[in-house]
């Protein structure tokens, strides 16, 4: 099993011989895999619990009775999928501005000779820095002004303003590996600069929008302090906002909440399935360059 | 957009080049104008939405009744040594700079151990990712929700399991006591944010060109050396935005204590962005929330130059 060889283990790569490694590793990682999915998985099991089971100590692991009431509950309670369509559209929405704003900014970032470029790129990155606690309030008043509460358009601008130097990050790395060929090309096929950009740049651009558009739905679809202030309606509030109301006042139904729960996370664990790829090259983006 | 369809066709060439070169002549921008004509909506937006409410907050802490609108009066300080007055305020600090510089060296050590056992070709490497993950994509306030039943002081799964290997003899509330909700609320970042951390770090990683590590097993170098003296250098770079990128929402943190302990009990997880809210939007002191606020954006500014000033250096490369 184990040789004389020495392996720097960890440091990159590992003797593929090694069987007993190998196994270790793959342990590890399943180890990994569990820690990080055990509490969703406690929250279906106590979701298929009757009430009576769910609050027993010492707990079941698995349920003696199994009853999908409690999912019952949790749709009638509430408005649950309203919940759902407020979030996919809040975030598609904030989604699409970031990608179509962050490609023009990372376009003329990365691509363009002009004065201030650096001064611009600075702004940029310096106002995802900003704390959201000191721009909530003149926001919440200026949604208020502009009638912008319990609208869809009150979150997206906000969103969108947050995630906007992520996106423009994105798409200034993946233009400045383009090769300057394509502008010449474009150019001497008679187009104009911006019509370079809108039918040449843009259009080979689709992976980097895509990662840009997937973190920054995630983001979206998670953030909670904006959009606890904002949607004080109940058909306008969002899955996380919704989510925490399950929880009353005084009494906790943890049946209902966690089958709530549950429920708002197959979208995320389904969209972390299709996209995982995306996910994962959209966070590390830039990183390794930085 | 003028340009319509460029026909590559061979018909009518001439006429074509001829249009075209005219409407090139007329969308004729300098890279300059285009780049002004690209920037601005976004360097308006981001003007509006990002920049305009930070100077509109310090102005709205050294009024009283700002927001109402109707009685808006100037009162200088005044705000700010009501707050500064305030035990709750530096009480709520006290609690983010714990939670904040706890969790996140942990997660960096915990992410830097993550990306090491990551850094490697293996069959499933993507889902693994994505897996390990998870927590991280959980919306914060869910999260929190999930983790209050597993703590939850009666009937809570991590009571019974700790019953079950002797760590305890009977269920504990374990966030209802004021020394350990916060551990525990620490604890469940940890969790969250660890493989972020890993995330970020196994980018730095694989850009380290692999023949500097060839060349120190040649010298006999131990792996410890390896760490120490060509990952954790030409990592740096990477650590100082995984610390930024980390830090700073971790100084912000609301949904979790939000979620969690709703602050509770006795205040020991109130973090000072929930204390802000709460001022703000229960209260409705708004001159004294904005003074909390305005105080949140200097630490958060002092806090990123910090690491930059202390963790930046030239390009050595």
């Amino acid at each position: 099993m184990s040789t004389e060889r020495r392996t720097h283990y960890g440091l990159g790569d590992i003797e593929i011989g090694e069987t007993g490694k190998k196994i270790g590793f793959y342990i590890a990682i399943s180890l990994l895999v569990l820690i990080s999915f055990f509490p969703i998985i406690w929250m279906f099991i106590t979701s298929l619990k009757p009430p009576t089971e769910a609050v027993r100590f010492p707990v079941t692991y698995i349920p003696e009775t199994i009853t999908l009431q409690n999912y019952r509950t949790a749709l009638e309670q509430r408005p649950f999928g309203r919940y759902l369509f407020n979030s996919f559209v809040v975030a598609s929405g904030t989604a699409i501005i970031d990608v179509f704003l962050g490609a023009l900014a990372g376009y003329a970032l990365s691509r363009l000779r002009f004065r201030f470029k650096l001064p611009v790129l600075l702004i940029i990155l310096f106002s995802a820095m900003l704390p959201f606690i000191s721009r909530l309030i003149p926001l919440f008043r200026l949604a208020r002004e502009l009638m912008l509460l319990n609208d869809y358009l009150g979150l997206i601008l906000p969103y969108a303003a947050f995630q906007l130097p992520f996106a423009v990050w994105i798409m200034q790395a993946y233009f400045k590996e383009l090769p300057d060929s394509i502008e010449e090309a474009g150019l001497m096929d008679g187009l104009t600069r911006l019509g370079v950009l809108f039918r040449i740049i843009l259009p080979i651009s689709a992976p980097a929008m895509a990662t840009a558009a997937i973190i920054v739905f995630i983001y979206a679809w998670n953030e909670f302090l904006f959009a606890l202030t904002f949607m004080t309606e109940e058909q306008m509030k969002t899955i996380t906002v919704g989510i925490a109301l399950y929880g009353g006042q005084y009494s906790f139904p943890w049946g209902t909440i966690s089958a709530a729960v549950v429920m708002s996370v197959i979208p995320l664990l389904l969209f972390m399935l299709i996209f995982q790829r995306k996910v994962v090259e959209g966070l590390t983006a830039g990183f390794g360059k930085a | 957009m003028a340009e319509r369809s460029r026909d590559a066709s061979g018909a009518g060439i001439a006429s074509g080049l001829e249009s075209r070169l005219r409407r090139y002549r007329d969308l004729r921008l300098t890279e300059e104008e285009l780049a002004t004509l690209l920037l601005m909506p976004v360097l308006l937006f981001l003007g509006v939405v990002s920049f305009y409410p930070i100077v509109d907050t310090v102005w709205a802490s050294l009024q009283d009744g700002y927001i109402i609108g109707t009685s808006a009066e100037f009162v200088g300080p005044e705000n700010y040594e009501a707050l500064f007055d305030d035990g709750r305020f530096w009480n709520a600090l006290g609690v983010s700079f714990i939670y904040t510089f706890v969790s996140v060296p942990i997660e960096l050590g915990i992410g830097l151990g993550l990306a090491l056992l990551l850094n490697r070709k293996f069959h499933g490497k993507y889902l693994a990712q994505a897996a390990i993950l998870f927590p991280w994509a959980l919306p914060t306030v869910i999260n929190a929700e999930i983790w209050s039943w597993l703590f939850h002081g009666q009937f809570g799964v991590i009571n019974d399991m700790l019953v079950r290997v002797g760590l305890l003899e009977t269920a504990y509330p374990i966030l209802a006591k004021p020394d350990i909700a916060l551990a525990a609320m620490i604890s469940v970042t940890i969790w969250k944010t660890s493989s972020f951390m890993a995330l970020i770090l196994l980018a730095g990683l694989t850009g380290i060109p692999e023949h500097l590590y060839e060349a120190a097993r040649m010298d006999g170098a131990s792996n410890w050396r390896q760490l120490r003296d060509i990952t954790l250098p030409l990592l740096k770079p990477t650590i100082l935005v995984a610390l930024i990128f980390r830090t700073l929402p971790a100084i912000q943190a609301f949904g979790l204590p939000y979620g969690l302990t709703n602050g509770g009990p006795a205040e020991a997880t109130t973090t000072i962005v929930l204390f802000t809210h709460s001022i703000t939007f229960n209260n409705l002191e708004f001159g004294v929330g904005s003074a909390s606020a305005t105080a949140i954006t200097v630490i958060g500014l002092a806090l990123s130059l910090f690491y930059v000033a202390t963790l930046y250096e030239p390009e050595v490369r």
